[in-house]
Order: structure tokens, then C-alpha cells, then sequence
């Protein structure tokens, strides 16, 4: 994050590159430009995997290690965030938080993006202060928490540490950082009406800092940080990819040859080069490049990477099956994981298995 | 529905066209009434009169509670009196609730048994009175709150799921701080927001920052809802058989509904009913169809009854209301203030906040500020009540006399009130004071040269204690927000950067060197044995998810640390070499499970080369200590001469091996190795 502070001028958008989603962006930024926000974010309702995950035991919950996420009657002010594993027997909740939002609602079941809108102001705050080294797990609950500390007390309470001379760098605050703007500060001496409702009240009232965030109901969103996640977009994306992304590019790619009596799903993608034989039918699948896929094969509900081979009368139903993998004659898989330069042995019957490499461990 | 219940009920048998033809029309719905505080928060004004009875805007209170029951639609009240039960149950044979057009039967039952409303409870289970829902409230609730919506959602819920829902609270939505939020009863309610279920309930006096249990987050609710924003009004609904374990609740946003729980609430409730809050039950209303309760109604709220007279040059400022046959002088300016019947009010008197009872006298130039003025006291000319004074009944102060804040004089001696102990059931104490009042005079500093009472206080009557005191009766102020929050965010800011010193990378290896410390200590006090120390140092291992170098140099360095710790720091290396050595004895075994490899080897001396060079006085024993590894088996030769010869040594560490004693050890290994060799060699 340093070398930002030095390269940006302005306000940002950090994301993260996994991140999957058709969610309007000027949502989060509209959010942070009408609330003149310190930092917005984009969350959203985490999945119910919709299949088992190829070579797990049993369903897996949604998300690990639960955030609870307390945002304001609105749903966009962010008052409170922490992590499960932060907590030990109870949730703690401050007393100036309730005082100024006296309804908190405290939500569990959402996934962070990693999208946020940050000030510059944080930016060069997150370059000074070392210490913070996470933006997620760190700098952000440091801001939501900070939204109910008013700056004067903190001033205070730097004065108190420096008679006890223990001023030191991790009493750097965010408030030093923030730049008031002096239209802003002119505005309530000037105007008559300084009870403002609306979307700069909270700049009115006090709080300077201030977090917001834009929960997804509907649409697509995916954090790809974990295989069944992956699978789970691979899923969705093809549904959607029509419609949104690149609706003049079919979903069979033109170089691909498929023998015609193949069945092809209207929501399967064959990539380039890749050769389907007779009587194959492939459904919810995505299929990569340079793939060989003989006659009368059942692929269903599975990711085949590049160049993978699948003999005939083969029958594969929820799988993921990497570069370069060979699967024999007749082979029956279901719900497996098959690591990448494999090869199955012909009538190979696999169901809820690991296949990979011993030298190669994927993380699932 | 059941508001309309009663009416219904009078045109017929119509209910039939509801809806559902099918459904039975509800039963009528009853109602428990504690009409007792079971506390003593009201002491001493409810020495002289129950709680219930006392007068709000010249109502008693529990009449209140009754008008609320009926107009919700109650057909059937249990009135549970205990304490001054037979003042209770005057005042209600009285009253048109008591008449045969009422149309919410009283019924009144006493006990001196009663200890809580528990005891009602079960009294109430025990003679099966209630035959479905029905309202519990206490009689101190000011509320004109329409149940209806709530009684609905209750039964549905309890028809949807049977023996879950035991009860339903009703909560007024009302923002933090605001006046009828009383500070002693406020709450903070966690509620999962699509059911309306009370998940967590607790009081917020005292606290900066609220704790919610994680069991709360458990279930598969998808938002729970942390709400500062309600009044409890302290009415629910319960269910007649407690079955279930779930509570759940309704709030209401337009209604009123308040607890008198003390006298701060009573001055709230109070001005409330004069501003019109609680309507209809307001003052003008004469809900109680009491002939002496006729006021008439003019613009800023001002109340007055039937043969007021208001001298010249007074001024009735607002929100005031004025008791029947009352008289009051002139040039006398009056606001915020609620005066009882057939009062006397001198001339030149300032009343400002004040609430005085019926024939309360008044002299002349008498300033009252927010205090309450019982039956028939007097208050003589020039007195001054500053705020949050109390004079109980009959009680007499002035002439010119000051009382401070929160002075509160009652006839009755604060001696007796010990003695008094069981002040549920014990009426006769009335009597027995009488002869008292003779007995001891009362003091004239504390009530003026004509005065009658005593200052009512704890019996050393410390100064702590009359704000104690103050405390209780008056129930804690409200503090200025923003105060509050600073000492919270003061203490936030103090904890913080503490609670994340340093990098999280760099504590691991220091939280692990500590716990070693600490396991190696237990294990000497208490003689656990080797294997066990392995155990547990391995757990903190991967605890702390350390490495296996980290885990030697650790050791090493703890264990050669030990002795240090145990003596001042002052140590010469004639005693550390003593007490080192038998705490090396005792654990290599734990040293052998870790140093196999060779590399292990170099790393426990290197760690043992660092500890000596930070330790200047202690090096000439860094011989002894590698003889005593070497004598362990701990540390091969090879190793210790392998270590020796390091080339790539910092300055200090060459230093460190020009140690003569060291030199000499080295030299003593090398002949033994070269014995050993030939031996192998013959």
C-alpha cells in the first residue's frame, strides 16, 4: 500500500483481483462521493453453495469465520465490524456508538468484496502508520471504530500520553490525517437551516469519519479465494455472460468442432480449438481450449481445463479436472478433483475423490 | 380487534362477521394488576400512601393504569394489593370501576404474602384466575397504548407455534436520552428483526460498552437488531401457562407508555400528561367522572378546576394545572407546576417545577423549584425548596428557612424506618411514631424555628449518604450526552494501541518465549515430568505456529535465562554455574527431544553463544555450561568443536571464544576426540 500513497493524488478504488462481480460500480462510489465518505465498500449476501464441492466432504459452511457487520436503519452506514475470531465469548458494543444510532443491525451473513473507495486522507495515513499491515482485517474495523470517537477526545488523550512520554508512532491517528473541508466547516455558521437532513447530515453532525457501505441484494458477486468458490462462479458466470459481458460472442467458440450430434447446454462454454465427438452431451459445463473429447461422454456440472482429454463412453458429473488430464475409456467420475497431467485408468470409478499428483497438493 | 372487544360486546353478539366465521371470537381479555411497587423507592412519601394512590396531575396513578386497561379493551382486572391494600381498596370501591356499568370488573385481591410479582404470579396460576392472554402491568404505568396490534401478533403466534411464546412486551420507540427514558430502567434489546423475537435484553445504567453473548449469533438468524431506542413500558402480554422459553415484542411509535419507577419519572410523567402526551387521558378528559376533577382547558395548557381564584398580578405562565376550591395570592407566577385541591398559595410565591398535593399551605415570598410538596405540608413565609426537594405529608418548614437540593423531610423519623423492617405488612408503625414525634422534637436548624419533620437521611448522615439518598428517591438525572461519551471514548483510546503494539509477526516468537518461560517455571515447582514439558511445549509450537530453529534458540535461551530470574541480576557465574546446572540436568531430556540433527546442534549453541554475549559478567562460565550440555550428552563434540571454528563470527563472538577457560575446555574436547580416535583406530 506505501508506494500508493506516492503514485495516487486522489481519492481510490482498491479491489482485489479475484473478485467477480456485475455489481454497478458507481454504487460504492456514489455512496462515497454523496456521503463525502471516509471509505465505501461493497458487500454482499453470501451463497448457499448451490452443488457439493468436488472431493469435500459434506457441505462446507458458507463463510469461515463469520464478520458481523452492524450497519445503520438505512443499510449504508457501516457502525461496526468484527470478525469472529476477534471475539472471544461476546459482542461488544460501545455506548456512543448506540447513542448517536440507536438501531444497529447486526448482520452475519455477508461477504466482504475487498472493494473499497478510499479517501486520499487514508492513503497517506496507511503510509505513515506501519503497523497496520492488513487493509481488510485491520485498517477498516480501525475506521469503523473510529467513527465515534470525536476528534477533540483524541486530542486529549495524545496529550495525556505525552506527559507519561510514551508518545509514539501507533498513537498516529486518523483524525491528524483528516482533512476537514473548509466549505464544509463554513457551511453550518452560514446556513440557516443547519439541521440538514439528507445525505451530508452525518457531515453536519460531527462525525468525520465515516464508513459506508453498499450491500448487494441481487445480482452476481463473487470473491474467488477458495475452490468451491471457483466452481461456484465457474457456475454462474456462463448464465450471466450472454446477457452482460459479450453477447456477440457465442458461447461455443467458432475454431471448436463439434460433431453434430452432440448436445451442448445453452449455458456451456467449449472453448477454441477443442474437438467434441459424437453423442456427447455437455451441460452447465465449461469446457477450455484445445480439449479432445471423444464420442458419447456425459459432462455434466464440471470445469475441464485446457487440453484435457476424455475418452470414450466416459461419464463425469460435478467435477473440476486440470490442464493436461487424460481420462480413459469408460471412466466414471463423480464429484472428484482431478489434479492437472493426470491419468485415469480406463473404467476408472471415482466418486468424492482427491486426484492429484503427490508432488502437487492443491489447497481446497 | 379486542380494543373494539368491549363495544362490540355491548351491540351484540356481531363479532361473528369477522374474517373467518369459523374462528371463535376471543375470550374477553383480563388483566393482572400488581398495585405494588415491591420496592421502596417511593420512601418515605409511600409511608403515608401507596404508591399507586399517589397523585399524578391530581389523578391517583392507578387509575391511570385502570383507564388504559378498559379503553384497550380489558373486560376483566386483578388488582393485587399488599402493602396499604386497605387504602387501595377504598379508593377503588370508590371509583367508577366499581360501579356496575364498568366495563372492566375490578377485582381486587390482598395479600400480605406478596413479596414480588412473582408471588402474584403464582397466586394468580394458583387459583387459575386467568382463562387466556392476558395483561400483566404494575400500577404505575401511564399509557394509552392500544394492544390490539400486539394482542393480534401474540395469538397469531402462539396459534402458529404452540408453547414457544410465552409473552410479548410492548416497547414505545423513543431516541436515546429523551425524558421519559427513565436512566435506572434503561435497556438495550437485541431482536431478530424478521420475527420480532427478543433475543438479549439487558440494562445499560453504569455500562460504557455492551456485551452480547455469541449464542446469540448461533441460530440461523440472518440480522439481529441492536436497539437503544426503546421505553420499556413495562406492559406485556403473557400467555395464562409458561411453556415456552421465547419472548418476543411489539413497539409502538405514536402511543404513550411510561413506568413512574421514581420520582424523576414521576415529574416526566407528569409534565407529559400536562403537555397533552397521553391523551386522551388528559386532565380536562376527567376520566375518572370524579365531581372535584372538572378543569377546564385554556391555551398553553392551562389547567383549572371548579372555584379557583388567582389574586391579582399573578401569572399562570404554562403548562399548570390548578385543583379545585384552591386559592392562590397575587403578584405569585406560576409555571410547569401541578397544584392539588384546596391549597393556599400566599403572595409573591414562585413556583417553578413544583408539585403540590391537595391542601398544601403556602405562605408568602415561597420559592418552590421542582420539588414535590405532599398532603396538607405547609411551607412558611420566605422559604426557599431548591430542586428536588421532598416534603411528605403534614409536614411544616420555614419561616425563611433554605433547604438544599434534594432535601427530603418526612414526619416520620428515619430512626424508625429500621426498626420498620417489615414495611409490606407492618400499618400499626403509624401509631407507635405519633408518641415518637413527642419524644424527640425535631431539630430547628433542619426545618425552621415553626417547623415539623425530620430530615430524612441515613443514620450517620454523612454527606455521601444525602446524595445516596437523593439517588434513590429521585432516581439518577440525566446526564449530559456527550459527557458519557468522551469517558468512553477516552478509555477505547487508552486501550487501543496497547491491544496492537507491534506487528503481529514479531509477537508470535515473544507470546511463545513467554509461555516457555512459563511452562518451564510450572514444571519446576510443580515436578512435572520431561515428557509432559514436551507435550506441552510442542502444543505451543504449533500454537504460535513456530518454527523448529525458533523453538531451540527459544529453549536455549529461556532455560539459560532461568537462573537470572530466580536471583537479583547481580549474579556472578561462581552461583549461576551452580544453579544452572541441575535445572540442565533436570531437562535434557526435553533438550534431547528437540537438538538431533546437526543443525539443531549449531543452533542451540549459537543461541547459547548470544545468551553469553549479552550477559558480560556471566561469560567465564559459558565453559562450564558447554561441559555440562557436553557431560548430558545434550551437545555432541563435534558439534561444540565445529561451532568453535565458525569462521563467519561477529567481533564479540571471537572475543567470546578468547575465553581461557572456554579455550582450555575446547583443547581438553579435542585430546579427548583424538584419544577416542586412536582408541577407534587400535
Amino acid at each position: 500500500m506505501e508506494p500508493l500513497s506516492t503514485v495516487s493524488q486522489t481519492d481510490v478504488l482498491v479491489l482485489s483481483c479475484d473478485l467477480i462481480t456485475d455489481v454497478a460500480l458507481h454504487e460504492v462510489v456514489d455512496l462515497f462521493r454523496a456521503h463525502d465518505a471516509t471509505v465505501s465498500m461493497l458487500m454482499k449476501k453470501a451463497h448457499e453453495p448451490t452443488e457439493m464441492i468436488p472431493g469435500q466432504k459434506g457441505k462446507k459452511k458458507p463463510v469461515e469465520q463469520r464478520d458481523f457487520i452492524g450497519v445503520d436503519d438505512t443499510g449504508k452506514r457501516l457502525l461496526f465490524m468484527a470478525n469472529e475470531a476477534d471475539l472471544d465469548e461476546e459482542l461488544v458494543i460501545k455506548r456512543s456508538l448506540l447513542q448517536k444510532h440507536p438501531r444497529v443491525h447486526l448482520r452475519t451473513g455477508l461477504v466482504d468484496a475487498h472493494l473499497y473507495c478510499l479517501k486520499k486522507y487514508v492513503v497517506d495515513f496507511l503510509a505513515e502508520n506501519r503497523s497496520l499491515t492488513s487493509l481488510r482485517s485491520e485498517l477498516i474495523p480501525y475506521l469503523v471504530r473510529k467513527q465515534f470517537s470525536s476528534a477533540a477526545c483524541v486530542r486529549q488523550g495524545r496529550d495525556s500520553k505525552e506527559q507519561d512520554q510514551k508518545k509514539d508512532e501507533k498513537s498516529l491517528d486518523i483524525y491528524s490525517f483528516v482533512k476537514g473541508d473548509s466549505l464544509l466547516e463554513l457551511a453550518p455558521d452560514k446556513s440557516c437551516w443547519n439541521n440538514l437532513r439528507g445525505d451530508m447530515s452525518e457531515a453536519f453532525h460531527g462525525g468525520r469519519v465515516r464508513c459506508y457501505v453498499h450491500i448487494m441484494t441481487e445480482g452476481l458477486c463473487y470473491r474467488v479465494n477458495t475452490l468451491g468458490l471457483y466452481i461456484e462462479a465457474n457456475r454462474q458466470v456462463p448464465k450471466l455472460l450472454p446477457a452482460l459481458l459479450c453477447p456477440e460472442e457465442p458461447l461455443v467458440h467458432a475454431s471448436a468442432q463439434v460433431a453434430d450430434r452432440t448436445l451442448v447446454g445453452s449455458d456451456s462454454i467449449i472453448g477454441p480449438s477443442t474437438q467434441v465427438g459424437e453423442k456427447t452431451s455437455i451441460k452447465h459445463s465449461v469446457i477450455g481450449t484445445t480439449c479432445t473429447i471423444k464420442d458419447r461422454v456425459k459432462i455434466t456440472n464440471c470445469i475441464i481445463m485446457n487440453s484435457v482429454t476424455i475418452e470414450d463412453g466416459c461419464s463425469l458429473q460435478n467435477c473440476l479436472i486440470c490442464h493436461n488430464a487424460v481420462i480413459e475409456k469408460g471412466a466414471d467420475l463423480r464429484d472428484c478433483l482431478i489434479g492437472s497431467g493426470q491419468r485415469l485408468e480406463p473404467k476408472a470409478k471415482h466418486l468424492n475423490e482427491v486426484i492429484v499428483g503427490s508432488e502437487q497438493l492443491m489447497e481446497i | 380487534m379486542a380494543a373494539r372487544g368491549s363495544g362490540r360486546r355491548g351491540a351484540g353478539s356481531g363479532g361473528a362477521r369477522g374474517p373467518d366465521p369459523q374462528e371463535e371470537p376471543p375470550p374477553p381479555l383480563q388483566a393482572v394488576l400488581g398495585a405494588d411497587s415491591f420496592n421502596r423507592r417511593f420512601f418515605p412519601i409511600s409511608k403515608d400512601r401507596p404508591r399507586v394512590l399517589l397523585p399524578l396531575a391530581n389523578v391517583a396513578m392507578i387509575d391511570y393504569t385502570l383507564e388504559f386497561l378498559t379503553a384497550t379493551g380489558v373486560e376483566e382486572t386483578f388488582v393485587f394489593c399488599c402493602w396499604k391494600s386497605v387504602e387501595i381498596k377504598e379508593h377503588l370501591l370508590k371509583s367508577k370501576w366499581c360501579r356496575r356499568t364498568s366495563p372492566n370488573k375490578v377485582r381486587i385481591m390482598t395479600s400480605d404474602l406478596y413479596r414480588s410479582l412473582g408471588d402474584v404470579l403464582r397466586d394468580v396460576d394458583a387459583k387459575s384466575l386467568v382463562r387466556s392472554d392476558f395483561l400483566l402491568v404494575s400500577g404505575d404505568v401511564v399509557s394509552n397504548i392500544n394492544v390490539s396490534a400486539a394482542l393480534e401478533e401474540h395469538r397469531k403466534r402462539r396459534k402458529l407455534e404452540k408453547n414457544v411464546s410465552v409473552m410479548t412486551m410492548i416497547f414505545k420507540a423513543s431516541s436515546p436520552g429523551h425524558h421519559a427514558r427513565c436512566q435506572e430502567d434503561d435497556i438495550i434489546l437485541a431482536m431478530d428483526s424478521t420475527t420480532n423475537r427478543v433475543l438479549h435484553y439487558q440494562r445499560t445504567q453504569g455500562l460504557k460498552r455492551f456485551r452480547f453473548p455469541m449464542s446469540l449469533f448461533q441460530s440461523n438468524i440472518e440480522t439481529v437488531e441492536v436497539r437503544h431506542d426503546l421505553l420499556d413500558c413495562h406492559i406485556s402480554i403473557c400467555a395464562p401457562q409458561v411453556l415456552g422459553n421465547q419472548i418476543h415484542m411489539h413497539v409502538t411509535t405514536e402511543e404513550y407508555g411510561a413506568r413512574v419507577s421514581n420520582l424523576l419519572m414521576y415529574e416526566a410523567v407528569c409534565s407529559d400528561i400536562i403537555r397533552r402526551w397521553v391523551y386522551p387521558l388528559t386532565p380536562e378528559m376527567n376520566f375518572t367522572d370524579d365531581a372535584t376533577q372538572s378543569y377546564t382547558h385554556s391555551k398553553h395548557n392551562i389547567y383549572r378546576g371548579a372555584e379557583v381564584s388567582l389574586g391579582q398580578g399573578s401569572v399562570l405562565d404554562e403548562n399548570v394545572l390548578i385543583g379545585q376550591g384552591t386559592v392562590i395570592g397575587s403578584n405569585c407566577s406560576i409555571t410547569n407546576s401541578v397544584i392539588g385541591q384546596n391549597c393556599k398559595i400566599g403572595d409573591d410565591v414562585i413556583l417553578d417545577g413544583a408539585f403540590l398535593w391537595n391542601g398544601v399551605h403556602v405562605a408568602d415570598r415561597v420559592k418552590i423549584q421542582q420539588s414535590i410538596v405532599c398532603d396538607e405540608a405547609e411551607v412558611k413565609e420566605g422559604a426557599i425548596l431548591n430542586p428536588h426537594c421532598v416534603l411528605t405529608s403534614q409536614v411544616v418548614v420555614g419561616p425563611d428557612i433554605v433547604l438544599l437540593e434534594g432535601t427530603v423531610i418526612s414526619l416520620h423519623s428515619p430512626d424508625e424506618e429500621e426498626e420498620d423492617d417489615d414495611e409490606f405488612s407492618d400499618d400499626s408503625g403509624v401509631n407507635k411514631e405519633e408518641s415518637k414525634v413527642k419524644l424527640k422534637g425535631y431539630n430547628k436548624a433542619e426545618v425552621g424555628s415553626e417547623g415539623r419533620g425530620y430530615l430524612w437521611k441515613a443514620a450517620d448522615g454523612s454527606e455521601a449518604d444525602e446524595e445516596e439518598q437523593r439517588q434513590s428517591l429521585w432516581g439518577p438525572t440525566l446526564n449530559p450526552e456527550q459527557e458519557s461519551e468522551s469517558e468512553s471514548d477516552l478509555s477505547q483510546d487508552s486501550e487501543q494501541p496497547d491491544s496492537r503494539a507491534a506487528s503481529p509477526q514479531l509477537d508470535d516468537v515473544k507470546v511463545f518465549q513467554n509461555e516457555v518461560l512459563g511452562t518451564l517455571q510450572r514444571g519446576e515447582e510443580e515436578n512435572i515430568s520431561c515428557d509432559n514439558l514436551v507435550l506441552e511445549i510442542n502444543s505451543l509450537k504449533y500454537a504460535y505456529n513456530i518454527g523448529l530453529k525458533e523453538v531451540m534458540q527459544v529453549l536455549s535461551k529461556v532455560v539459560l535465562e532461568f537462573p537470572l530470574q530466580q536471583l537479583d541480576k547481580g549474579l556472578d557465574s561462581q552461583h549461576y554455574c551452580v544453579m544452572l546446572i541441575p535445572l540442565l540436568k533436570n531437562w535434557s531430556p526435553v533438550f534431547k527431544n528437540y537438538i538431533k540433527r546437526a543443525s539443531d546442534h549449531l543452533d542451540a549453541l549459537s543461541a547459547i553463544e548470544e545468551f553469553f554475549l549479552e550477559h558480560d559478567g556471566l561469560r567465564t562460565s559459558i565453559a562450564k555450561v558447554l561441559m555440562t550440555f557436553y557431560q548430558l550428552e545434550i551437545l555432541a563434540e563435534e558439534m561444540i568443536l565445529c561451532w568453535f571454528s565458525q569462521r563467519d563470527t561477529s567481533e564479540k563472538g571471537r572475543q567470546l571464544r578468547k575465553n581461557q577457560q572456554l579455550q582450555k575446555f575446547i583443547q581438553w574436547l579435542e585430546e579427548a576426540e583424538e584419544e577416542s580416535s586412536e582408541g577407534d583406530q587400535d
